[in-house]
């Protein structure tokens, strides 16, 4: 069904021996700190910096899995690329609810354009894939990037949070292993012909920008 | 400074049951220090304005300094019921109640003159309440269903607030029965959904079947 380097990175995505989301998605102990605290002695800055960063990686998981609801709407019954999107679309459910706990843990403020999100994503992900499982592939490869190197950014900004409070370093930990799930997203979309879509690199460059306005919007409201 | 002015607006706090949110409460906090920095004066008005603001800006620091204080009582008495961290944040209310109005009066003056009432002070205390409240009793709404909680909450404890300025007695019954009002809505509201949502499938079902899905 899948091509044999498909199959090899899906099965490493769900091999890992340890993962730190697993914290939030099977606690040991839900009143453990990491999980159920959050940090009270940083700065107003750092406050704000963290809270803009939660609301929207929050609102780009609610986004991607809109996406690919979208994309799993118009070509869920395809034989290879169908269950291709919907394991794609696992991973992301698995992230947006990682992402809910965090946001009601450190008390951030959802983006009042979730429903924009939601309408958007599924918009962007359902016309893509009209225009063919090249161009949905497309569509993923322009988003994950955009996501990848967002949450790149993130990880350079934590830097600066104190290691003190345990859920810091658990945060950390969490943006990490999201960051290369996006990426691995991303190599998958190549692997099945992305850049074969129609008009690639326009596709690209407006999927590209859309996520980049949509990120600094969510940033902020 | 700052340390040393937060210091003193947190004792100030405790005198305005007795001296109202003054500058005279401001004046004498410092005369409730510790017994190893306790000033046996208390401060001069010159010493007021350059620790507070001149004028009315002392009196507003004061109010929002006791305003945050009861968000920290708030905290201090957690509880998952939602009425009764709210019916906390009434209680606290009830030692200073004289001084209430013109408190609230204060804080919604525009300081330039124009527009001639700021909302935004009255907002921002009901929204601190509202999700305070919220993360108090393990709320976990999250999304759009986040706002409209505190939006619903904050009209609620400001209906109650008011209420409270004029009726103290009934206060908290009138609290509880807009929470119970709240609920029979929501349930309403849940109740539509649900049906609306079978009333979806029920089309998509006749579409499918004439072909046109």
């Amino acid at each position: 069904m899948f091509s044999s380097s498909t199959a090899r990175r899906l099965s490493r995505c769900t091999n890992r021996r340890f993962l730190a989301s697993n914290a939030y998605t099977k606690p040991s102990s839900p009143s453990d700190a990491a999980i159920s605290t959050t940090p009270l002695d940083i700065t107003d800055e750092q406050r704000a910096a963290l809270d803009s960063a939660l609301r929207v990686d929050q609102a780009g998981e609610v986004a991607a899995n809109w996406i690919y609801y979208g994309q799993h709407y118009i070509l869920g019954k395809q034989p290879v690329t169908g269950p291709l999107i919907q394991e794609m679309w696992d991973q992301e459910k698995k992230h947006l609810e990682v992402m809910n706990k965090m946001q009601l843990q450190h008390r951030v403020r959802p983006t009042i354009l979730m429903e924009v999100a939601k309408i958007g994503g599924f918009g962007l992900g359902a016309v893509t894939a009209l225009l063919g499982k090249e161009a949905a592939m497309a569509c993923t490869e322009a988003v994950e990037t955009v996501i990848g190197e967002h949450y790149d950014d993130q990880l350079k900004e934590m830097e600066s949070l104190p290691s003190t409070h345990p859920s810091v370093p658990l945060m950390r930990e969490v943006v990490k292993e999201f960051r290369d799930d996006e990426l691995e997203h991303l190599d998958i979309a190549v692997i099945n012909h992305a850049q074969r879509a129609p008009a690639h690199a326009l596709l690209s460059t407006v999927v590209g920008a859309g996520c980049k306005v949509a990120i600094e919007l969510c940033k902020r409201y | 400074m700052s340390a040393f002015r937060s210091q003193l607006l947190r004792i100030a706090t405790s005198l305005v049951r007795t001296h109202g949110f003054t500058r005279e409460a401001l004046s004498r906090s410092v005369l409730e220090l510790p017994a190893d920095k306790a000033h046996s004066e208390p401060l001069s008005d010159g010493a007021v304005s350059s620790l507070f603001g001149k004028g009315e800006y002392a009196r507003k620091s004061l109010i929002e300094a006791w305003l945050n204080e009861g968000i920290i009582q708030m905290a201090s008495k957690p509880s998952s019921s939602l009425g009764h961290v709210l019916h906390t944040r009434l209680n606290y209310n009830e030692p200073v109640l004289p001084y209430l109005p013109e408190a609230f009066a204060l804080l919604a003056s525009p300081e330039r003159g124009l527009p001639p009432l700021d909302p935004r002070p009255a907002l921002k205390h009901a929204a601190r309440i509202a999700d305070e409240a919220s993360y108090i009793s393990g709320d976990t709404s999250s999304q759009l269903s986040w706002y409209t909680h505190r939006a619903s909450l904050a009209v609620m404890y400001s209906c109650a607030e008011l209420h409270q300025l004029t009726s103290p007695e009934t206060a908290h019954e009138f609290l509880d029965s807009l929470l119970t009002g709240s609920s029979a809505f929501e349930k309403s509201l849940d109740e539509v959904h649900l049906f609306s949502s079978y009333v979806l499938q029920s089309w998509k079902g006749i579409f499918r079947s004439k072909g046109i899905l």
